[in-house]
């Protein structure tokens, strides 16, 4: 008896918690608590930039603590992310399970269609993972500065990233004389060896290498210039990180874009609405 | 080339807009008129937002979503002709649309360039174009549910739950625009900075304000808790969300225009 009390108050509990009701209040609080947001974060983003290197945890104890006024709002957002996870979890199953029950009466690509919000709910629970695990699990290493020739060890391998030449490109224009000459693409090239294995990679800005689970960005460069300035001595700073919540949110966006595809097409082609220009 | 001023350029383009405006409001609905202005218009509209990319090559201009959405919502207007006309207020508050944020443009520029370092990608400039086509999308969206709302639609010529429909139609162009946008901005923040969000700039929660403000309505048309005249509502106040929470920030300090 006792068992079925605890089921049935689990069901109503499952019911609530995947109640589409809660999804538009919790969006609506969402989109009032980032606005609010905006404005503690407008002139005020180095409380926040740290969140990136020393993770959310350290973050919560420092900053985040000591903050309230200017931090409370990322804290409700994270509430409410994970109240709309759980909700959107909840929902989308209990709508799965109903379209898998009722599969006879569709065909298979009304079928298939029909998944697209489904598919872009999941999407959005793998990328909101993806972000925490990034903030709670990601290993940053501190900035490790390199001049050509010398080398690093990744930490826990033997995986060796040596720093072998520097090769920028330069702005050749005469149409901004103040640019001229300036390095507009930073290449730096770089030998990653582990063992016997051995590979050449270019590291430059906005392509970081991915070598042995790390992420290699690269962070700052001298020189900046062809000619002149006052740091002349060639060498990277390079930002490495271990983030296991890339591969989730990069899998997660691009599920989401699929969804959002099929969600289209759904829309356009098979729904009833008569099509109409603007 | 260099004499050529984007600002001038797009200050011409405004004016054009208010006289395609003023020509949209005449009697007899002279379309061949409106066109005389507006094609100018977008042409010089469009070369303002060039000029500004060329002029600041190898930088990125920041704050250029402003100059550029009057251009959307024109081009919107252009390839949207229809013969029986029953949409005309509908295209009179997006002619009205647009005027309004081109003159706030043209009045209230903001200049920021991003080194090419950090912008070398084309992940940064879809993130701006989809967020400009979003920005449109939604505000046209939020343009029929004003109209569908209109005391007077009928004699206007406007069924209310056809508007209705045109817009959830539009909100829903707009939700896929900013979403791309979004992980546009996303795959930049990983691919430049190595991190998923870039704290430098507040501009991002007002994005995810947007986003889950567009999440709610979509959501409500499944509800049906709300009636079509309070989705309606809902939908026509996504214009002042879309001005105030995204417009107004990349709008600067006051300059007079002349």
């Amino acid at each position: 008896m006792a068992v079925l009390i605890m089921m049935r108050r689990l069901f109503i509990i499952w019911n609530k918690l995947g109640s589409i009701h809660l999804t538009v209040i919790l969006c609506l609080l969402l989109a009032v608590d980032l606005t609010c947001g905006y404005v503690c974060l407008n002139r005020r983003t180095t409380l926040f930039a740290p969140l990136n290197d020393i993770g959310l945890a350290a973050w919560i104890d420092t900053y985040g603590r000591y903050n309230l006024a200017y931090t409370a709002w990322f804290f409700i957002l994270l509430g409410l992310l994970t109240l709309l996870c759980v909700n959107t979890f909840v929902c989308t199953t209990d709508h799965v399970a109903a379209l898998m029950r009722t599969r006879a009466l569709f065909s298979f690509h009304r079928l298939f269609f029909k998944f697209a919000p489904h598919v872009m709910h999941y999407a959005l629970i793998v990328i909101l993972s993806g972000y925490l695990s990034s903030y709670l699990f990601a290993q940053v290493l501190d900035t490790r500065t390199l001049v050509p020739g010398a080398s690093m060890t990744l930490p826990d391998t033997k995986a060796r990233i040596n720093f072998e030449d520097f090769d920028p490109v330069y702005y050749r224009s005469d149409r901004l004389p103040a640019f001229r000459d300036r390095v507009l693409r930073p290449r730096a090239r770089l030998l990653l060896t582990d063992g016997d294995r051995r590979r050449a990679a270019v590291l430059t800005a906005n392509r970081p290498v991915n070598f042995k689970g790390y992420g290699i960005f690269l962070k700052d460069f001298a020189p900046k210039e062809k000619e002149g300035g006052m740091d002349r001595r060639i060498r990277i700073d390079m930002s490495i990180r271990k983030d296991p919540g890339v591969r989730f949110y990069m899998a997660g966006m691009l599920l989401f874009t699929a969804g959002l595809v099929m969600y289209l097409v759904e829309w356009f082609f098979f729904r009833k609405v008569k099509k109409e220009a603007l | 080339m260099e004499l050529i001023n984007a600002q001038f350029v797009f200050k011409i383009a405004a004016g054009l807009y208010g006289l395609s405006l003023v020509a949209a409001f005449l009697p007899g609905r002279p379309r061949g008129v409106v066109w005389i202005f507006l094609l100018p218009a977008l042409l010089a509209n469009f070369a303002a937002v060039a000029l500004r990319y060329w002029q600041a090559w190898p930088m990125l201009p920041m704050y250029l979503g402003p100059v550029a959405l009057p251009f959307f919502l024109g081009l919107l207007l252009l390839f949207s002709s229809r013969k029986d006309g029953n949409d005309v207020i509908v295209r009179r508050m997006i002619f009205a649309l647009t005027v309004i944020i081109a003159l706030a443009a043209a009045c209230f520029p903001k200049d920021f360039y991003l080194p090419f370092l950090k912008s070398c990608t084309p992940l940064a400039h879809l993130f701006f174009v989809f967020g400009v086509a979003g920005k449109g999308c939604f505000l046209v969206g939020a343009v029929w549910a004003m109209a569908g709302l209109h005391p007077n639609h009928r004699t206007l010529g406007i069924e209310s739950q056809t508007a209705l429909n045109r817009s959830l139609r539009w909100t829903v162009w707009g939700f896929s625009f900013w979403t791309l946008s979004m992980f546009a901005g996303e795959l930049w923040s990983y691919l430049g900075w190595g991190t998923p969000v870039v704290w430098d700039d507040p501009a991002i929660t007002t994005a995810m304000a947007t986003w889950f403000f567009y999440i709610c309505l979509l959501h409500l048309h499944l509800t049906g808790s709300w009636s079509a005249r309070g989705r309606g509502a809902y939908a026509a106040a996504g214009a002042l969300v879309i001005l105030g929470l995204n417009c107004l920030p990349d709008l600067g300090p006051f300059r007079w225009p002349f």
